[in-house]
């Protein structure tokens, strides 16, 4: 291990916890020797600061100053059924199949996989040898250092779910720890599903949680995945996360996030285009306040033609909260007939906070339309009149014209049931 | 009843005068005109009453059942009865016609003391006072006013303004944009709503609208000021000669 390149605290201390925890991680030597290899790669490259182009305006070195939490090698927490339906709210509703990981370890007595037996889920944790490893930053690299567990999804061949698929990590204990999951979906061809993550904080804990998550999602030709990820922690929670989405012929994927109650939040979605004609629909919301950083960074790679690509963000930002939205698009010399839009709009409700919004298109080929628009408005006096000459009160007519102003993105959610909770998710955040 | 007294208005962050001693009564249960030019103030005044923040009272006062309205703010004044119907209705994404016309309807309920509607019984409103509108119920749950045409909006307007139930009704140029069976529609809507415990302020640039919705009398607002008064035949007077006689009259 190169030690001499680390600088921070925080760098120091995440080696020196692998090197406590690694007798205790679960997996084979095998993956042992994956996790010191990928140890070895975040020794060499150290916390993404703001040299790294993509993490300009995330700088983890200064962001992870305090010391990091301990990690979660083992499930002490004790909770019950009734903690899980609390902790869920809105989302139980859905009449739902879940998994269900506490602290980043799988939980049999909390999940719940009736209705889903036309497919295969199992956490990682039954078959650890199966774990991939994940080229990519440092975040990944901690994340196949440091993985407990996951939920390993398989939706065979022109197999379709109609209930959601809940996959659930909930954070609790009085003491926060750093969570590390990873999940691998795998759609077969003409499957049809749809996979609600949510990342949560049972109420009472500790809000300072760290989470590391890692989600690659395969989806065959001709399949339909709809991808809804929720992340309403407690308050003080940090949040970094990789999406790896591969899409194959005539497919379609439908991402959502929702992204509310985390102090430091990096999702990072990386969506590759391995087959013609398909369709990738990547939306979100995000909610912030105080001094909450919000980190949005898409890469989109078209490399074959006859594919579109699509991007809508909103956020919301008060106090001094600061979002970002990246969003990469490449268009690679093959990929004719390439349709790329992307927007990401924000409302200011504070002088203070602050949205950085970096759109980069590289395009290589020349039959493309491709387009992008970032816009950051605050709420609108005219139409906050208009709401109260109807009798609605200043605060409430605030509130319903950013819950509008949310509900826009929330609206790309096409499961009622899932659009409902994840609206009553940014209504309770707004209201608090 | 409305009495407006000496009303001097001007544009908050400017120093432009838009009325300049403007004096009206309306008493409940009847239906006054405003006319005039273009630029007279006739739409400021519809603000002024709803109490939009962008105009400044330098002088004179407003009272609605002898109260002034002055320090209410716009939702205050909706709680007392006091209705804008706008010339140009707003558009709000995201929010669903059910929702607005509910949190509406309930947030003034609440303020006058009344309980608020149950689910079942603020549809079955809903459903009838938008079907004697010949509104569409389904686009009801589409977003306010979003991809309406301007008769869709205007309609929604007097739909907004039968659920409020509200005692002043001021209805600022609802006739423009407006095709002759829009007009009708609008017209049988504001008629339906006229009763001896009302007041309405209709204002217009044109005479036609007032063939509609008939008036107990007609005011000519010219440069800041009512210039002239009289019944209806005044309104069909002016059509014929036009404004010009008042322009430039007080100044």
């Amino acid at each position: 291990m190169t030690i001499a390149v680390m600088k921070t605290k925080a760098e120091l201390a995440i080696a020196e916890q692998f090197a406590g925890v690694i007798g205790s991680l679960p997996g084979g030597a095998e993956v042992a020797r994956a996790r010191r290899g990928a140890m070895a790669v975040f020794g060499e490259m150290g916390l993404p600061h703001r040299r790294i182009e993509e993490w300009k305006y995330t700088d983890l070195r200064v962001a992870l100053k305090d010391p990091v939490p301990p990690p979660s090698v083992i499930d002490g927490a004790k909770l019950t059924v009734g903690d899980l339906i609390v902790a869920l709210g809105p989302y139980m509703e859905l009449d739902a199949p879940r998994i269900v990981f506490v602290n980043g370890h799988y939980r049999r007595a909390l999940s719940n996989l009736s209705g889903a037996e036309a497919i295969n889920v199992v956490p990682l944790s039954v078959n650890f040898e199966t774990l991939a490893e994940v080229t990519g930053d440092a975040v990944s690299a901690l994340n196949t250092a440091f993985v407990t567990d996951g939920a390993v999804i398989d939706i065979a061949a022109g197999v379709t779910i109609e209930k959601p698929l809940l996959v659930v990590c909930l954070a609790a204990g009085r003491d926060a720890l750093s969570s590390t999951v990873r999940h691998k979906i795998t759609v077969g061809a003409d499957a049809k599903a749809t996979i609600v993550e949510l990342f949560l904080t049972l109420q009472g804990s500790a809000v300072e949680q760290h989470m590391n998550a890692l989600s690659e999602v395969t989806v065959g030709d001709r399949a339909q995945v709809t991808h809804v990820k929720a992340a309403s922690d407690a308050g003080r929670a940090t949040h970094l996360s990789n999406l790896v989405v591969t899409l194959g012929t005539d497919a379609g994927y439908r991402g959502f996030a929702l992204t509310s109650g985390q102090a430091l939040s990096r999702n990072q979605v990386l969506a590759t285009f391995a087959g013609e004609g398909s369709k990738l629909d990547l939306s979100g919301a995000f909610l912030g306040r105080g001094g909450d950083h919000i980190d949005t960074t898409l890469t989109v790679d078209h490399g074959v033609p006859h594919c579109e690509s699509r991007e809508f963000f909103a956020g919301v930002l008060d106090g001094r909260a600061r979002g970002i939205f990246q969003g990469k698009v490449i268009v690679r010399p093959d990929a004719q007939k390439t349709d790329g839009k992307q927007m990401a709009r924000v409302m200011m409700l504070s002088p203070d906070a602050e949205f950085d919004s970096k759109p980069e298109l590289e395009i290589y080929a020349d039959d493309v339309v491709c387009g992008h628009g970032s816009t950051a408005a605050q709420i609108d006096e005219d139409l906050l009149f208009y709401c109260q000459a109807r009798g609605i009160p200043a605060a409430e007519a605030r509130a319903l014209l950013v819950e509008s102003f949310i509900g826009e993105a929330i609206d790309k959610v096409e499961h009622e049931g899932v659009r409902a909770a994840l609206a009553q998710t940014a209504r309770e955040w707004l209201a608090s | 009843m409305l009495e407006i007294k000496n009303l001097h208005v001007k544009i908050a962050d400017d120093e432009r005068v838009i009325l300049k001693g403007l004096n009206l009564v309306v008493p409940k249960g009847e239906v006054h005109a405003i006319m005039g030019p273009n630029g007279a103030g006739k739409s400021t005044l519809a603000y002024v009453l709803a109490g939009k923040p962008d105009f400044e009272i330098t002088d004179g006062d407003i009272l609605w059942n002898g109260e002034s309205i002055l320090g209410l703010a716009p939702d205050e004044r909706a709680a007392k009865g006091v209705f804008l119907a706008f010339q140009y209705p707003m558009e709000i994404p995201g929010v669903a016609g059910l929702t607005f016309l509910r949190t509406a309807a309930n947030a003034v309920r609440k303020k006058r003391g009344q309980t608020e509607h149950t689910t079942p019984e603020f549809m079955k409103i809903v459903r009838e006072k938008a079907a004697s509108l010949n509104i569409d119920y389904e686009m009801l749950k589409r977003p306010v006013n979003v991809g309406f045409s301007g008769g869709e909006k205007k309609r929604s307007e007097i739909l907004q303004m039968a659920m409020l139930e509200p005692t002043l009704c001021v209805l600022d140029e609802t006739d423009s944009g407006l095709d002759i069976d829009a007009l009708r529609i609008v017209s049988d809507g504001v008629n339906a709503l006229r009763s001896p415990e009302r007041a309405m302020l209709v204002i217009t640039h044109y005479q036609r609208l007032l063939d509609y919705i008939v008036p107990d009398k007609v005011h000519v607002l010219a440069n800041g000021v009512i210039v002239k008064t009289g019944d209806k035949d005044l309104a069909s007077e002016l059509e014929k000669t036009g404004y010009a006689e008042f322009e430039g009259k007080a100044a």
